[in-house]
């Protein structure tokens, strides 16, 4: 692969200073003249019909300008539930039978906005929420998955728990191949067990906010999103107005990771209170608004049974899967892992289920940390039964090609694991005999490898020049923290010849920027980054032509390349080595070492790119050890909505970690790049889990695994 | 079923700070002597005159000024809403995230769990005064140099933290900025960069990314 000039080089954010001097703008920061601040009101319930709201004494309160609800407001939130959880499909939120409303009545979940109040400071809007008087008629509660699908569990919905597909049929997510039953009958081993995940979630460091005013029939919206241009047609199409009528600003945002790449019922609520009160308004989340009234990783429950021959190859894999959904189902609820494995026989049957929980959604790698968690301990375990080393067994069963069947664009997992190894001193580290150290603390090592999604796909980017040799690219990034902006900056470089300098970027503003795909499912560094490419082929074509502009002229080229994979599946691949430290005494588990090799194809700043493995394998820490989001089985409120009760990790739970890139470039994307934002949070959880079993010889089998649950494990 | 609700948290930081609020403004007014002074930047909120307020005076970022401050105003509501200084983020509203971290007389305090009436006669230094428009001192280098700001939210709080680490402890440890900025959570979980940053400011050399341990 040669090396390229600009691309590939680490190089600090274009956006570095602003980043570190407090000058970046994030949406709480937008102050506009005659600005109203908002609160919502939210159902301490957890399933409740609303009989009245009585809203006099607040409308009375001096300083409250409009109060939204159920009744005046019945507007649908398109994005927020969706028959079979296909976020950007227009057709399927017009037939969606499951609708969510702004404002729902029923409410199905202990933190569902209720109300909402703009008023002209954040104290008395505060005020007026405990002056709104709520009848609500109490109605019968289910949080599990699994109770919930009871015959006699409440019904979240006339037609049951069973979350609906894109024809609003209640069935699950299948996937089968040969023919596990007659596989199970006759196989040598055959192994059984169940895992469980939690609800994890986003905890961004930024609480959401919004900021909306109104110049005639035109709206303008600041908020953290990961689309602007998702986001402008999710709220054109809930309010009814054209696209154009609607402009999207995110300059700067506090963090993604998932489901952020479209509108929020909190934007809708500021749109329409702006609307209402005929003025600016700011809406601000508290940190406990946002943790019960947003949304978070779908927990899970994994049935997994495996055959294998006595070599070891693998002949049948089982998984009958429950996802927990919330009562809306805002996305898919699949759970992965299946495509790890080379199998000829598979039965895949998921079923994601309505939940009273806060709403479950798309997390960084959505469907993926809690699948592989399941999958990668399941095998490892069948790997000690067998008296196997797990690295050998997993690279004689790991998949070579996507679902057994169609080539992947170049194949470097076994690379990535032997490379793994190798950085990891995996023969040194790992016990054959897990929990055979002496003494009471004990360590031991585990290993998880991954491969995830990297397919080609539509995006836009347009690319100026004026007379004085400046070039201005024009893209509809908002930089959620993975760097996108430099990036497509280096990109744009790169392709013009031109030092990074020389671009600036125009970003963050549909009124400013072409469509972009936005910053989920990993894809803007291929599909937006390939769309920079295409514009600059467009603009060098036109100084062929015309050369440079001069005077006030401007050459301005615009592309939207829909690039597509004919027989062939475009992944990237990836192994974690950890090793733990577990005290036996006190329950506690600590990481002693972590190596990460990931194939993200060409990386295209290494600064950035090591920055989001490092980022997101802590992050898996996180939800391997820490987090969850607790209810009270009786009262169903949640019981550790904030940073603090959910112990998302700190300075002193990370660990130091390796990272080594096996670059390449398979001909595709923008110089050959491939996902990476979601994958290092992939694999940590499942390696983690093995490295404790490796550690202690007793295998942990429900997320997170807390101290009681390791003392539980060793009594 | 309108009782409390079972977790308890629900005591809001606000809550809490107003019930103490009352007896610590007496003995604040009693402590400054007012000047009048015009204030930088346009205040963005004005103060509410049907609710309690008081005038402070304290010293933003080496400027000395009265202020006036509505008593339940938080030291981050000041900051952010009054003087325009929005480098300083509220992550939590409670005293959980360390990402309103400025520092009080060279201290660094969360933002968000101190009122603003409590700042009479005190110094307060944000995130913009670490540089105060000149160039970027060398913990504000190392955080670019070492791509210390992911989403770049918890950042303004881990430099104020820093800051305050390297004035008492120039030369600190990868461990001692572990523990001093233990406060400071990251969702983008980039500690590992911050750490290096944070050493390498002090002089010293270490890279915890392909690290030691």
């Amino acid at each position: 692969m040669p090396a390229l000039n600009t691309v590939g080089h680490s190089t600090p954010r274009i956006d570095a200073v602003e980043r570190v001097t407090g000058r970046a703008k994030y949406t709480n920061d937008v102050q506009l003249p005659g600005m109203l601040y908002a609160k919502v009101l939210r159902s301490p319930h957890p399933h409740a019909r609303i009989r009245s709201i009585d809203t006099t004494r607040a409308q009375a309160l001096p300083g409250v300008k409009a109060i939204l609800t159920h009744e005046t407001t019945p507007v649908v939130w398109g994005a927020g539930g969706i028959a079979g959880g296909q976020q950007y499909n227009d057709e399927v939120k017009k037939i969606t039978k499951h609708r969510r409303y702004a404002f729902n009545n029923p409410v199905r979940f202990v933190g569902e906005p209720v109300a909402a109040v703009a008023a002209e400071n954040r104290h008395i809007a505060e005020e007026a929420l405990r002056l709104i008087a709520v009848d609500y008629e109490i109605l019968p509660f289910v949080l599990e998955p699994e109770a919930a699908l009871e015959s006699d569990a409440p019904k979240i919905w006339p037609e049951g728990n069973i979350a609906v597909n894109n024809r609003n049929e209640p069935l699950p997510i299948t996937q089968k191949r040969g023919d596990a039953h007659a596989a199970f009958a006759t196989a040598p081993h055959v192994f059984e067990d169940r895992y469980s995940t939690s609800f994890v979630h986003n905890a961004q460091m930024e609480p959401r906010s919004a900021v909306a005013h109104w110049d005639g029939d035109k709206l303008t919206l600041y908020t953290p999103t990961g689309g602007i241009s998702n986001c402008q047609h999710d709220m054109a199409r809930d309010l009814g107005i054209a696209d154009e009528k609607v402009r999207v600003v995110c300059h700067y945002m506090g963090g993604n990771f998932g489901n952020k790449n479209q509108n929020q019922d909190g934007d809708l609520i500021t749109a329409m209170l702006a609307k209402a009160a005929g003025a600016p308004v700011k809406l601000e989340f508290s940190r406990k608004d946002d943790f019960i009234g947003m949304h978070g990783r779908w927990p899970t429950v994994q049935y997994y049974k495996v055959a294998v021959d006595n070599d070891g190859t693998l002949q049948a894999v089982q998984l009958r899967g429950y996802s927990g959904m919330g009562p809306y189902r805002k996305n898919s609820g699949a759970i992965g892992g299946i495509e790890l494995y080379r199998c000829p026989n598979v039965d895949h049957v998921v079923t994601p289920v309505y939940t009273n929980r806060t709403v479950s959604a798309n997390f960084r790698g959505p469907e993926f940390p809690q699948g592989f968690f399941g999958i990668q301990s399941m095998m490892d375990d069948v790997a000690y039964k067998l008296n196997m080393d797990p690295v050998e067994f997993g690279v004689k069963n790991m998949s070579r090609m996507f679902r057994d069947e169609v080539p992947f664009t170049n194949f470097t997992l076994e690379e990535c694991i032997r490379r793994g190894a190798e950085l990891f001193d995996w023969t040194q580290r790992w016990r054959p005999l897990p929990g055979a150290d002496a003494g009471p603390i004990k360590r031991g090592a585990g290993f998880t490898y991954m491969l995830f999604r990297s397919g080609l796909g539509m995006s836009s980017a347009v690319v100026q020049v004026d007379a004085n040799a400046k070039y201005t690219l024009f893209v509809g990034v908002t930089d959620v923290g993975a760097g996108a902006k430099t990036t497509m900056g280096l990109i744009a470089a790169e392709a013009l010849g031109v030092p990074l300098s020389q671009v600036t970027v125009v970003w963050g503003d549909t009124d400013r920027c072409p469509y972009s795909v936005g910053e989920s499912g990993s894809r803007t560094t291929i599909m937006t980054g390939y769309a920079v490419m295409e514009a600059v082929r467009d603009l060098k074509q036109q100084l062929a032509e015309k050369g440079m502009p001069t005077g006030s002229q401007t050459l301005v080229a615009k592309a939207s390349p829909n690039p597509r994979l004919e027989g062939k599946v475009r992944n990237a691949f990836g192994a974690h080595f950890v090793e733990v430290e577990v005290d036996t005494e006190l329950g506690h588990v600590r990481l002693t070492k972590y190596v990460a090799v990931h194939d993200s194809g060409r990386i295209m700043n290494p600064l950035t790119a090591t920055s989001q493995i490092l980022g997101a394998a802590t992050m898996g820490v996180g939800m391997a050890l820490h987090e969850n989001l607790v209810y009270d089985q009786k009262s169903g409120q949640p019981l550790s909505a904030g940073f603090y009760y959910d112990r998302i990790p700190t300075h002193l739970d990370a660990p130091t970690v390796e990272v080594s890139f096996v670059e390449n470039d398979d001909g595709y994307g923008a110089y050959g790049a491939k996902s990476i934002g979601e994958s290092g949070i992939i694999l940590s959880p499942g390696a983690i889990n093995n490295a404790i079993f490796n550690a202690i010889g007793k295998r942990l089998k429900d997320l997170p695994i807390t101290r009681d649950k390791v003392l539980g494990a060793l009594a | 079923m309108n009782e409390k609700l079972p977790d308890s948290p629900d005591w809001t930081r606000r809550e809490f700070l107003a019930g103490t609020s009352a007896a610590l403004v007496v003995a604040a007014a009693a402590a400054g002597t007012l000047e009048a002074q015009t204030p930088g930047a346009a205040p963005a909120i004005a103060v509410d005159p049907a609710v309690p307020h008081s005038t402070i005076r304290l010293t933003v970022n080496g400027v000395a000024r009265d202020v006036e401050v509505e008593d339940r105003w938080t030291l981050a509501e000041l900051l952010r809403d009054r003087l325009g200084l929005t480098g300083t983020k509220i992550g939590c509203d409670r005293g959980e995230c360390g990402a309103c971290t400025v520092l009080v007389d060279d201290q660094p305090v969360y933002s968000c769990s101190n009122l603003a009436v409590w700042m009479d006669g005190r110094r307060v230094t944000t995130v913009e005064g670490l540089s105060n428009g000149g160039p970027l001192t060398p913990l504000q280098q190392a955080f670019v140099a070492h791509d210390a700001a992911q989403c770049g939210f918890c950042t303004s709080g881990q430099l104020m933290s820093a800051t305050a680490l390297l004035k008492r402890n120039p030369r600190p440890s990868a461990a001692d900025v572990k523990a001093a900025l233990a406060g400071n959570l990251c969702r983008c979980g980039n500690y590992n960069r911050y750490v290096d940053s944070v050493v390498a400011a002090g002089g010293g050399v270490r890279s915890s990314v392909g690290g030691d341990q």
